[in-house]
């Protein structure tokens, strides 16, 4: 309540940036003069985001399972997955505006952008489940389908739960981004490219806080279910039992080693083979050969690898910055809401309006706040990775059974020791989890950043070779933040083994 | 030398940890022979390798020499022919299933429908005093309870092998008595080889045929001895001054360097 108060007289005043923030009222005022429109287009997003979620968590959670019956296949397909997610939108959507049709690509992204996340939180489920409970089984002679279908799928359900709230906001994101690519009369993201010309920030906040409270609503749905039967589901006693590696050095090394190539040509493969599928000509669609004869063999190659290379100094640093921040900023916030839930709940709202806002607008009204220098890109980094980061950690903390706190306060700990004794190294496998999926995160919110404001790196890099039609450069650049999104995840994932193993835990995938 | 099947059998079985750099043998040389429809009380410290022995029985645990058959069959066919039954010393329930729920989870494993077993699976939670309590989840649910629906869970397939490991140890010993007295009972009925892992002494006297005593370090079966006492057993027998005896007897093997 206090909040909006503030916010009304803040805005009122244009204290902000000369009227960047305008008062709450005039943001309703315009919200209601402009009516008439909103229905469209709010129904054209919501369509588009909602069968995106829709089909994207189906075959989200359909691939967690089968990528825990088979250790390999999830070896495979982990060049696939992160790929799939690390795909900068910025980049897909024209590319799928010319190569798909009508409601396609916003639905095509939005599913993208939902199922990595379901995926990762159904995979997490089923690797986190009660070992004790598998025996039990497994003494009256079940074997593993038994154990799936009896202990983890159910005991899998938090955790899916957790993951359906934080992609609900992606396929809204996913469904708006994809009308900047072009095409569409109707779609909150349109209506917003539109209005950006008028300088009239009432009505970008306008809709920036419908998509908000979309996005919001589909959280809250989740939220809510998940509170209901998160209650029946949270085990009674910790279990300490370090599980065993399901075949995990089952295959000899030259198999193995067969594997990693599988792994890492199969989204070449796929890349190539959806070009030939869509049958759109080469002058557009530039297949791996295409973009590797870009960079290497034509007259061209030693500018277009001059100008990669300036981008990537420019982009990499202030990822790097933001994403850590991003990620202390959840994890601070994460313990606070066993300390102080109260105020995470007046949080959540908070940043959820950061998180939902089309960056797109985002930007435009941060820049005219903090000018177009590296705050801007990174505050858009840090926001863009700390809420999923942030929900993963908080569900990693809430999983702690209550005998295992009640062990520390029976000998006087204070909350801040049980936290430290037992919340947080309970809560490590989520923030290795969270690491990993923010790292794409924040490549992208940077690249955003730098596409609308920043005139620097990958992001600007990107926008000006869609301005020149160097379609070649578009896919290259595309390609280049996948492979680099890549190479970090795996990186944190060794670092993930080997302090996990450490300390007896579970690892996660 | 024919050597009559028995129920459980244990032979030259060892095993060895390895981990995190250290070297732990768990059970070395173990033998146990527990003749079908007998009563064995394994006791011993921490660490003596009961609990890693029964699960080798049960074949959740791998064994690296030896041989080990439950009523002539391996470990794995054994649990997989549903002739096992089990209680752990942590109840493992199934946080999301009611009582009765859970009492049935050995069928579904086995393949059976619970449904043809509602009689006896209302009769098993009668039996351990929580009648009334068929639908209630887990976690509403005391320490206590919850081991008494393990307890029920282990007998629901009728098992001819039955394995316990400390299953009365969260319970006062009112209750734990009156268990005893009521497991004696049950087992008398169904003539199964039982199994029994336990740190209580006059528990183990009170319902086993031979107790055997453990080790650690590495795990390894000091000494066996069989118990005289006439059955069935009363619950007077506590009071007896041979019980006594018997209890101070093992109390010292237990305790020897």
């Amino acid at each position: 309540m206090i909040l909006i108060i503030v916010w009304e007289i803040v805005g009122r005043m244009d204290w902000i940036a000369g009227g960047a923030l305008p008062g709450i009222s005039e943001i309703l005022i315009r919200l209601w003069i402009d009516r008439g429109d909103y229905p469209g287009h709010i129904g054209a997003t919501v369509y588009a985001s909602g069968l995106g979620f829709l089909i994207g968590n189906v075959l989200a959670i359909a691939a967690g399972i089968a990528f825990i019956l088979s250790p390999t296949l999830l070896r495979l397909m982990r060049g696939v997955n992160i790929a799939i997610f690390a795909l900068p939108p910025i980049a897909i959507a024209p590319i799928l505006v010319l190569t798909l049709s009508g409601m396609a690509p916003r639905v095509t992204l939005a599913a993208l952008g939902v199922y990595f996340v379901t995926m990762s939180a159904t995979v997490i489920g089923l690797s986190q489940y009660d070992t004790r409970s598998a025996d039990l089984v497994r003494a009256y002679g079940g074997g593993n389908w038994l154990i799936l279908k009896l202990v983890r799928i159910r005991g899998a359900i938090p955790d899916i739960l957790s993951g359906l709230r934080i992609a609900a906001p992606n396929a809204v994101l996913g469904a708006i981004l994809a009308e900047f690519g072009g095409g569409g009369r109707w779609g909150l993201g349109t209506y917003l490219l539109g209005s950006l010309g008028r300088g009239d920030p009432a009505r970008l906040w306008g809709i920036g806080l419908v998509a908000t409270l979309i996005a919001g609503l589909s959280y809250a749905i989740f939220a809510v279910i998940s509170t209901r039967i998160s209650g029946s589901t949270r085990s009674v006693t910790l279990n300490t039992a370090i599980p065993s590696s399901q075949g995990e050095n089952a295959y000899g090394r030259p198999i193995q080693a067969l594997i990693l190539c599988g792994t890492i040509t199969l989204p070449f493969v796929l890349w190539w083979a959806f070009i030939k599928l869509t049958g759109v000509p080469d002058l557009i669609a530039k297949t791996p050969y295409g973009v590797f004869e870009y960079l290497f063999l034509k007259d061209t190659s030693v500018i277009a690898r001059g100008k990669l290379m300036a981008a990537l100094g420019q982009t990499l640093p202030i990822a790097a910055f933001g994403m850590i921040a991003g990620l202390a900023f959840a994890f601070l916030l994460a313990i606070s809401s066993r300390l102080f839930p109260g105020f995470i709940k007046g949080f959540i709202p908070v940043a959820l309006v950061t998180q939902t806002m089309p960056l797109v607008a985002l930007t435009p009204l941060l820049v005219l706040i903090l000018g177009r220098g590296y705050s801007v890109t990174l505050w858009i980094t840090i926001s863009v990775t700390f809420f999923p980061a942030f929900v993963l950690l908080v569900q990693g903390i809430q999983r702690v059974p209550q005998s295992v706190l009640d062990l520390p306060r029976a000998y006087g700990a204070s909350a801040w020791t049980e936290m430290r004794i037992v919340s947080i190294p309970a809560a490590l496998p989520y923030l290795f989890a969270a690491t990993r999926l923010t790292v794409p995160r924040a490549l992208l919110g940077v690249m955003i950043a730098e596409w609308l404001a920043t005139g620097t790196g990958l992001g600007n890099l990107l926008n000006r070779s869609r301005g020149y039609l160097d379609y070649s450069m578009i896919w290259t650049v595309a390609a280049v933040s996948v492979l680099l999104s890549v190479a970090i995840y795996y990186l944190v994932l060794i670092v993930e083994r080997r302090t996990l193993v450490r300390l007896g835990m579970q690892n996660v995938e | 030398m024919p050597r009559q099947p028995a129920g459980i059998s244990l032979r030259a079985v060892g095993k060895t940890y390895r981990g995190r750099g250290k070297t732990v043998e768990a059970l070395k040389d173990m033998n146990l022979e527990c003749s079908p429809g007998s009563f064995t009380a394994l006791i011993g410290p921490s660490g003596c390798g009961k609990s890693t022995a029964m699960r080798v029985a049960l074949g959740l645990e791998s064994f690296d020499s030896g041989e080990v058959l439950i009523s002539g069959q391996t470990p794995a066919q054994a649990t997989a022919s549903g002739i096992t039954g089990v209680a752990f010393q942590d109840a493992a329930l199934l946080p999301w299933r009611s009582v009765a729920k859970n009492v049935a989870l050995p069928l579904e494993v086995l393949g059976r429908d619970p449904s043809k077993y509602s009689v006896e699976i209302a009769q098993l939670i009668e039996l351990v005093g929580l009648k009334g309590y068929e639908n209630a989840l887990p976690g509403e649910l005391s320490g206590g309870m919850r081991q008494r629906v393990s307890i029920a869970r282990s007998l629901i397939t009728s098992p001819k092998v039955l394995f316990m490991d400390e299953p009365f140890g969260a319970l006062d010993q009112i209750r734990r008595r009156q268990m005893n007295v009521e497991l004696q009972r049950i087992w008398s009925e169904t003539k199964s080889t039982a199994l029994l892992v336990t740190h209580g002494i006059d528990e183990a006297i009170f319902l086993a045929d031979q107790v055997v005593v453990m080790h650690a370090d590495p795990g390894r079966v000091v000494d066996i001895i069989d118990v005289p006492f006439a059955r069935p057993r009363h619950p007077d027998l506590f009071s007896n001054p041979e019980f006594h005896a018997l209890t101070d007897r093992i109390s010292m093997v237990l305790h020897e360097a």
